[in-house]
Protein backbone atom coordinates (compact mmCIF):
# COMPACT_ATOMS: atom_id res chain seq x y z
CA UNK A 1 0.00 0.00 0.00
CA UNK A 2 0.98 3.53 -0.79
CA UNK A 3 1.21 4.59 2.39
CA UNK A 4 4.20 2.76 3.80
CA UNK A 5 7.11 5.30 3.02
CA UNK A 6 5.19 8.14 4.56
CA UNK A 7 5.21 5.98 7.75
CA UNK A 8 8.41 6.04 8.56
CA UNK A 9 8.92 9.71 8.10
CA UNK A 10 5.96 10.94 9.89
CA UNK A 11 6.37 11.44 12.98
CA UNK A 12 3.67 10.09 15.65
CA UNK A 13 1.18 12.14 15.86
CA UNK A 14 0.29 11.76 19.79
CA UNK A 15 -2.50 9.55 19.56
CA UNK A 16 -4.89 11.88 18.15
CA UNK A 17 -6.81 10.69 14.93
CA UNK A 18 -5.12 12.38 11.64
CA UNK A 19 -8.84 13.22 11.09
CA UNK A 20 -8.54 16.73 10.76
CA UNK A 21 -4.90 16.88 9.89
CA UNK A 22 -3.63 18.72 6.66
CA UNK A 23 -0.37 18.34 5.23
CA UNK A 24 0.87 21.57 3.30
CA UNK A 25 4.58 21.28 1.46
CA UNK A 26 6.48 23.68 0.61
CA UNK A 27 8.83 23.94 -3.31
CA UNK A 28 11.02 25.58 -5.29
CA UNK A 29 14.78 26.25 -5.36
CA UNK A 30 17.05 26.35 -2.60
CA UNK A 31 17.30 30.12 -0.56
CA UNK A 32 14.23 31.25 -2.04
CA UNK A 33 13.04 31.91 1.48
CA UNK A 34 10.67 29.05 1.78
CA UNK A 35 11.55 28.45 5.61
CA UNK A 36 11.80 32.32 6.30
CA UNK A 37 7.83 32.35 4.81
CA UNK A 38 6.67 29.65 6.92
CA UNK A 39 8.53 31.38 9.89
CA UNK A 40 6.93 34.90 9.49
CA UNK A 41 4.06 33.15 9.10
CA UNK A 42 4.29 31.29 12.41
CA UNK A 43 6.25 34.06 14.22
CA UNK A 44 8.80 33.95 16.37
CA UNK A 45 9.16 31.55 19.11
CA UNK A 46 7.92 28.97 17.28
CA UNK A 47 10.25 25.90 17.42
CA UNK A 48 9.97 23.48 14.39
CA UNK A 49 10.61 20.04 14.68
CA UNK A 50 13.84 19.43 12.71
CA UNK A 51 14.06 15.83 10.96
CA UNK A 52 17.68 15.90 10.12
CA UNK A 53 17.46 12.15 8.54
CA UNK A 54 15.25 13.17 6.15
CA UNK A 55 15.93 15.98 5.12
CA UNK A 56 12.98 17.97 6.48
CA UNK A 57 11.43 20.34 8.43
CA UNK A 58 8.07 19.92 9.98
CA UNK A 59 6.16 22.82 11.57
CA UNK A 60 2.74 21.82 13.04
CA UNK A 61 -0.01 24.76 13.48
CA UNK A 62 -2.88 24.50 14.89
CA UNK A 63 -5.98 26.91 13.75
CA UNK A 64 -10.06 26.89 12.71
CA UNK A 65 -11.50 27.09 8.48
CA UNK A 66 -14.84 27.76 8.91
CA UNK A 67 -15.22 26.92 12.77
CA UNK A 68 -13.28 23.73 12.60
CA UNK A 69 -10.73 23.21 14.79
CA UNK A 70 -7.38 21.83 12.07
CA UNK A 71 -4.10 20.83 12.24
CA UNK A 72 -1.80 21.90 9.93
CA UNK A 73 1.68 20.39 9.28
CA UNK A 74 4.24 22.45 7.31
CA UNK A 75 6.34 20.11 5.33
CA UNK A 76 9.89 22.68 4.55
CA UNK A 77 12.76 20.89 2.53
CA UNK A 78 15.73 21.62 4.99
CA UNK A 79 18.02 21.37 1.81
CA UNK A 80 16.73 18.38 -0.21
CA UNK A 81 16.74 20.53 -3.12
CA UNK A 82 20.47 20.05 -3.34
CA UNK A 83 19.02 16.64 -5.48
CA UNK A 84 16.67 18.96 -7.50
CA UNK A 85 13.88 16.63 -6.67
CA UNK A 86 11.94 15.26 -3.69
CA UNK A 87 11.60 12.41 -1.84
CA UNK A 88 8.54 10.90 -2.98
CA UNK A 89 7.12 10.54 0.86
CA UNK A 90 7.47 14.19 0.75
CA UNK A 91 4.79 14.44 -1.54
CA UNK A 92 2.62 11.27 -0.35
CA UNK A 93 -0.55 12.83 1.48
CA UNK A 94 0.13 16.30 0.83
CA UNK A 95 -3.84 18.65 0.58
CA UNK A 96 -1.57 21.70 -0.71
CA UNK A 97 1.88 23.07 -2.28
CA UNK A 98 3.11 26.33 -1.24
CA UNK A 99 5.77 26.55 -4.83
CA UNK A 100 8.17 29.34 -4.36
CA UNK A 101 10.25 31.73 -6.33
CA UNK A 102 12.62 34.89 -5.50
CA UNK A 103 12.18 37.80 -7.74
CA UNK A 104 15.57 38.62 -7.76
CA UNK A 105 16.74 35.22 -9.30
CA UNK A 106 15.21 34.49 -12.71
CA UNK A 107 16.73 30.93 -12.09
CA UNK A 108 14.42 30.18 -9.93
CA UNK A 109 11.81 31.41 -11.86
CA UNK A 110 12.96 29.24 -14.65
CA UNK A 111 13.33 26.26 -12.40
CA UNK A 112 9.57 26.18 -11.76
CA UNK A 113 8.53 23.76 -14.78
CA UNK A 114 10.25 21.42 -13.06
CA UNK A 115 9.20 21.38 -9.74
CA UNK A 116 5.75 21.83 -10.70
CA UNK A 117 6.38 18.52 -13.21
CA UNK A 118 7.54 16.68 -9.71
CA UNK A 119 4.47 17.87 -8.12
CA UNK A 120 2.05 16.70 -10.11
CA UNK A 121 3.44 13.48 -10.68
CA UNK A 122 2.60 12.73 -7.35
CA UNK A 123 -0.41 14.74 -6.69
CA UNK A 124 -1.97 15.40 -10.25
CA UNK A 125 -4.89 17.44 -8.13
CA UNK A 126 -4.28 19.11 -5.02
CA UNK A 127 -4.26 23.08 -4.28
CA UNK A 128 -0.78 24.70 -5.82
CA UNK A 129 0.11 28.24 -5.21
CA UNK A 130 2.56 30.50 -6.09
CA UNK A 131 4.55 32.86 -4.48
CA UNK A 132 6.95 35.05 -5.42
CA UNK A 133 8.97 35.96 -3.00
CA UNK A 134 11.62 39.17 -1.61
CA UNK A 135 9.36 41.98 -3.40
CA UNK A 136 10.63 44.23 -0.60
CA UNK A 137 14.40 44.05 -2.52
CA UNK A 138 12.64 46.20 -5.63
CA UNK A 139 8.61 46.79 -5.37
CA UNK A 140 8.80 47.70 -9.28
CA UNK A 141 8.69 43.92 -9.64
CA UNK A 142 5.22 43.97 -8.56
CA UNK A 143 4.18 45.99 -11.53
CA UNK A 144 5.82 42.83 -13.87
CA UNK A 145 3.46 39.84 -14.70
CA UNK A 146 5.14 36.35 -14.49
CA UNK A 147 3.05 33.80 -16.85
CA UNK A 148 4.05 30.58 -15.07
CA UNK A 149 0.81 31.29 -12.55
CA UNK A 150 -1.55 32.33 -15.08
CA UNK A 151 -0.72 28.91 -18.11
CA UNK A 152 -1.58 26.51 -14.99
CA UNK A 153 -4.14 28.66 -13.41
CA UNK A 154 -2.41 28.44 -9.78
CA UNK A 155 -3.17 31.38 -7.80
CA UNK A 156 -0.34 33.87 -7.27
CA UNK A 157 0.95 36.52 -4.51
CA UNK A 158 3.66 38.88 -4.40
CA UNK A 159 5.08 38.18 -0.96
CA UNK A 160 7.81 39.51 1.06
CA UNK A 161 9.27 37.10 4.15
CA UNK A 162 11.16 40.25 5.33
CA UNK A 163 8.32 42.99 5.82
CA UNK A 164 5.69 40.31 5.87
CA UNK A 165 3.61 41.64 2.74
CA UNK A 166 1.10 39.03 1.71
CA UNK A 167 2.63 36.36 3.89
CA UNK A 168 -0.45 36.23 6.10
CA UNK A 169 -3.11 36.27 2.98
CA UNK A 170 -0.55 33.70 1.14
CA UNK A 171 -0.99 30.66 3.96
CA UNK A 172 -4.28 31.06 5.44
CA UNK A 173 -5.47 30.85 1.76
CA UNK A 174 -3.54 27.35 1.71
CA UNK A 175 -4.52 26.12 5.03
CA UNK A 176 -8.41 27.00 3.14
CA UNK A 177 -7.73 25.20 0.23
CA UNK A 178 -5.96 22.57 1.95
CA UNK A 179 -9.15 21.75 4.16
CA UNK A 180 -11.60 21.59 1.43
CA UNK A 181 -9.23 19.59 -0.87
CA UNK A 182 -9.18 17.21 1.83
CA UNK A 183 -12.96 17.21 2.60
CA UNK A 184 -13.38 16.74 -1.13
CA UNK A 185 -10.53 14.54 -2.51
CA UNK A 186 -10.48 14.30 -6.96
CA UNK A 187 -7.58 12.15 -7.10
CA UNK A 188 -8.14 8.79 -7.33
CA UNK A 189 -5.44 7.66 -4.57
CA UNK A 190 -6.91 10.21 -1.94
CA UNK A 191 -10.44 8.45 -2.25
CA UNK A 192 -8.44 5.39 -1.01
CA UNK A 193 -7.71 6.89 1.83
CA UNK A 194 -10.96 8.52 2.41
CA UNK A 195 -12.94 4.98 1.96
CA UNK A 196 -9.53 4.08 4.45
CA UNK A 197 -10.22 6.33 6.83
CA UNK A 198 -13.85 5.58 7.05
CA UNK A 199 -12.83 2.19 8.38
CA UNK A 200 -11.62 3.76 11.35
CA UNK A 201 -15.86 3.83 11.98
CA UNK A 202 -16.04 0.18 11.91
CA UNK A 203 -13.93 -2.16 13.99
CA UNK A 204 -13.38 -5.83 13.20
CA UNK A 205 -15.30 -8.35 16.07
CA UNK A 206 -13.13 -11.08 17.29
CA UNK A 207 -14.32 -13.45 15.46
CA UNK A 208 -12.97 -11.67 12.17
CA UNK A 209 -16.44 -10.11 10.91
CA UNK A 210 -16.97 -6.22 10.88
CA UNK A 211 -19.32 -5.06 13.00
CA UNK A 212 -20.59 -1.23 12.03
CA UNK A 213 -20.44 1.24 14.92
CA UNK A 214 -22.72 4.29 15.17
CA UNK A 215 -22.24 4.60 11.14
CA UNK A 216 -24.85 2.33 9.49
CA UNK A 217 -26.37 4.31 6.84
CA UNK A 218 -26.08 2.29 3.78
CA UNK A 219 -25.24 -0.85 5.28
CA UNK A 220 -28.17 -1.16 7.58
CA UNK A 221 -30.49 -3.61 4.90
CA UNK A 222 -27.51 -6.15 5.15
CA UNK A 223 -28.43 -8.18 8.50
CA UNK A 224 -26.54 -10.93 9.96
CA UNK A 225 -23.44 -10.47 8.25
CA UNK A 226 -20.95 -13.11 7.37
CA UNK A 227 -17.90 -13.01 7.73
CA UNK A 228 -17.47 -13.33 4.20
CA UNK A 229 -19.29 -10.09 3.61
CA UNK A 230 -16.18 -8.12 4.23
CA UNK A 231 -16.61 -4.92 2.20
CA UNK A 232 -14.38 -4.49 -0.98
CA UNK A 233 -11.47 -2.74 -0.31
CA UNK A 234 -11.31 -3.54 3.10
CA UNK A 235 -8.08 -4.05 4.97
CA UNK A 236 -6.29 -6.98 5.23
CA UNK A 237 -5.78 -6.43 9.02
CA UNK A 238 -6.53 -3.59 11.09
CA UNK B 1 25.46 51.42 23.01
CA UNK B 2 28.07 54.15 22.96
CA UNK B 3 29.84 53.11 19.83
CA UNK B 4 27.88 53.86 16.37
CA UNK B 5 29.88 52.23 13.54
CA UNK B 6 30.72 55.25 10.64
CA UNK B 7 33.32 53.60 8.13
CA UNK B 8 35.47 50.17 8.21
CA UNK B 9 38.79 51.02 5.89
CA UNK B 10 41.78 48.59 5.38
CA UNK B 11 45.34 48.62 5.54
CA UNK B 12 47.30 46.45 3.30
CA UNK B 13 50.68 46.34 5.07
CA UNK B 14 50.81 45.57 7.80
CA UNK B 15 47.33 43.62 7.55
CA UNK B 16 45.36 46.11 9.35
CA UNK B 17 41.08 46.83 9.90
CA UNK B 18 40.62 50.43 10.95
CA UNK B 19 37.33 51.87 12.07
CA UNK B 20 35.88 55.49 12.17
CA UNK B 21 33.08 55.45 15.16
CA UNK B 22 31.23 58.03 17.02
CA UNK B 23 31.49 57.65 20.85
CA UNK B 24 28.54 58.49 21.22
CA UNK B 25 29.05 59.32 25.60
CA UNK B 26 31.38 62.28 23.85
CA UNK B 27 29.81 62.78 20.81
CA UNK B 28 33.17 62.75 19.28
CA UNK B 29 34.61 60.40 15.92
CA UNK B 30 37.44 58.71 16.58
CA UNK B 31 39.49 56.32 15.04
CA UNK B 32 40.29 52.25 16.12
CA UNK B 33 43.16 50.50 14.35
CA UNK B 34 43.01 46.57 14.66
CA UNK B 35 45.73 45.01 13.58
CA UNK B 36 45.17 41.24 11.53
CA UNK B 37 48.05 39.43 13.40
CA UNK B 38 49.87 36.81 11.34
CA UNK B 39 47.04 37.33 8.41
CA UNK B 40 48.22 36.11 5.16
CA UNK B 41 47.21 35.31 1.48
CA UNK B 42 46.45 32.16 2.97
CA UNK B 43 44.88 32.85 5.99
CA UNK B 44 40.83 31.83 6.46
CA UNK B 45 38.90 35.00 6.56
CA UNK B 46 35.67 33.56 8.16
CA UNK B 47 38.13 32.61 10.83
CA UNK B 48 39.81 35.99 11.07
CA UNK B 49 36.10 37.77 11.12
CA UNK B 50 34.70 35.54 14.00
CA UNK B 51 38.09 35.89 15.94
CA UNK B 52 37.54 39.75 15.38
CA UNK B 53 33.96 39.59 16.55
CA UNK B 54 34.90 37.81 19.35
CA UNK B 55 37.84 39.49 20.62
CA UNK B 56 37.24 40.97 23.92
CA UNK B 57 39.08 44.45 23.09
CA UNK B 58 37.30 44.80 19.80
CA UNK B 59 34.03 43.17 20.21
CA UNK B 60 31.87 46.23 21.35
CA UNK B 61 33.47 48.25 18.10
CA UNK B 62 32.56 45.94 16.00
CA UNK B 63 29.35 44.74 16.94
CA UNK B 64 27.28 46.34 14.76
CA UNK B 65 29.26 46.22 11.60
CA UNK B 66 28.07 43.45 9.76
CA UNK B 67 30.09 40.28 8.99
CA UNK B 68 29.67 40.40 5.20
CA UNK B 69 31.39 43.84 5.31
CA UNK B 70 34.56 42.97 7.35
CA UNK B 71 34.53 39.27 5.00
CA UNK B 72 34.63 41.81 2.00
CA UNK B 73 37.42 43.97 3.45
CA UNK B 74 39.61 41.43 4.33
CA UNK B 75 39.14 39.41 1.38
CA UNK B 76 40.73 42.61 -0.05
CA UNK B 77 43.72 42.08 2.33
CA UNK B 78 44.21 39.30 0.73
CA UNK B 79 44.08 39.46 -2.63
CA UNK B 80 46.11 42.47 -2.44
CA UNK B 81 48.45 40.23 -0.43
CA UNK B 82 48.65 37.36 -3.13
CA UNK B 83 49.73 40.54 -5.24
CA UNK B 84 46.56 41.72 -7.39
CA UNK B 85 46.34 45.20 -7.96
CA UNK B 86 43.49 47.37 -6.01
CA UNK B 87 41.62 47.48 -8.85
CA UNK B 88 41.65 43.80 -9.37
CA UNK B 89 40.83 43.02 -5.99
CA UNK B 90 37.93 44.84 -5.82
CA UNK B 91 36.65 43.27 -8.58
CA UNK B 92 37.44 39.69 -7.56
CA UNK B 93 35.79 40.23 -4.23
CA UNK B 94 33.17 42.16 -5.36
CA UNK B 95 31.84 39.28 -7.84
CA UNK B 96 32.67 36.68 -4.80
CA UNK B 97 30.03 38.29 -2.53
CA UNK B 98 27.23 38.74 -4.95
CA UNK B 99 24.52 36.49 -5.96
CA UNK B 100 24.47 35.80 -9.71
CA UNK B 101 20.91 35.91 -10.77
CA UNK B 102 21.31 33.41 -13.07
CA UNK B 103 23.72 30.23 -10.63
CA UNK B 104 21.61 27.49 -9.83
CA UNK B 105 22.22 27.65 -6.31
CA UNK B 106 20.89 24.17 -5.70
CA UNK B 107 24.21 22.43 -7.28
CA UNK B 108 26.20 24.40 -4.43
CA UNK B 109 27.70 22.52 -1.47
CA UNK B 110 26.46 23.45 1.87
CA UNK B 111 29.24 25.47 2.95
CA UNK B 112 29.00 27.90 -0.45
CA UNK B 113 25.48 27.67 -0.37
CA UNK B 114 25.69 29.19 2.72
CA UNK B 115 27.78 32.04 2.11
CA UNK B 116 25.19 32.84 -0.68
CA UNK B 117 22.14 32.77 2.23
CA UNK B 118 23.96 35.07 4.30
CA UNK B 119 24.92 37.42 1.97
CA UNK B 120 21.17 37.63 0.76
CA UNK B 121 20.11 37.40 4.79
CA UNK B 122 21.90 41.12 4.99
CA UNK B 123 19.05 42.14 2.15
CA UNK B 124 16.43 40.76 4.41
CA UNK B 125 17.75 41.88 8.08
CA UNK B 126 17.78 45.41 6.29
CA UNK B 127 14.18 45.62 4.99
CA UNK B 128 13.16 43.26 7.97
CA UNK B 129 10.05 44.29 9.92
CA UNK B 130 10.38 42.81 13.42
CA UNK B 131 7.27 42.48 16.05
CA UNK B 132 7.56 45.29 18.34
CA UNK B 133 8.87 47.89 16.18
CA UNK B 134 6.94 50.49 15.00
CA UNK B 135 4.20 50.04 12.21
CA UNK B 136 5.26 46.39 12.58
CA UNK B 137 1.58 44.53 11.30
CA UNK B 138 1.28 40.73 11.42
CA UNK B 139 -1.30 40.25 8.33
CA UNK B 140 0.30 43.00 5.77
CA UNK B 141 -2.42 42.77 3.14
CA UNK B 142 -1.20 44.35 -0.46
CA UNK B 143 -3.26 44.35 -3.31
CA UNK B 144 -0.60 44.55 -6.32
CA UNK B 145 -3.15 44.85 -8.89
CA UNK B 146 -2.16 42.47 -11.28
CA UNK B 147 1.43 43.18 -13.54
CA UNK B 148 1.13 45.11 -16.86
CA UNK B 149 4.25 44.95 -18.03
CA UNK B 150 6.10 41.89 -19.60
CA UNK B 151 8.57 40.19 -16.65
CA UNK B 152 10.46 39.21 -19.34
CA UNK B 153 11.38 36.26 -17.93
CA UNK B 154 9.11 34.23 -19.76
CA UNK B 155 10.68 33.94 -22.83
CA UNK B 156 12.63 31.07 -24.18
CA UNK B 157 9.08 28.88 -23.77
CA UNK B 158 11.61 25.74 -24.50
CA UNK B 159 12.68 25.35 -21.10
CA UNK B 160 8.75 24.88 -19.99
CA UNK B 161 8.12 21.68 -21.30
CA UNK B 162 4.42 20.68 -21.72
CA UNK B 163 3.25 18.06 -19.70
Amino acid sequence: MAASTSDAVLPETDGKTNENTVKIICLGDSAVGKSKLVERFLMDGYKPQQLSTYALTLFRYNTKVGGQEVTVDFWDTAGQERFSSMHPSYYHQAHACIMVFDVTRKVTYKNLPQWYKELRSYRPEIPCLLAANKIDVDYNITHKNFNFAKKYNLPFYFVSAADGANVVKLFREAIKSAAAYKANPTDFMDEVMQELENFDDLKLSPDGSLDLVNNSEDKESEKETSPASTPEGAPESS
Amino acid sequence: MSITPKKCAIRVDPPTLVLTYTDEVTGKDRQRSMPLRNFTKRSGVDRFVRELKANPRHKKYLENVSAIQLEKLLSIIKERLSGLSMEESLEKVKKELSVDPDEDLNQLDDQALQKKKSIMDETFEKNRKKPGEEGFQYDVDVDFGGGIESSGWDSGEESDPQF
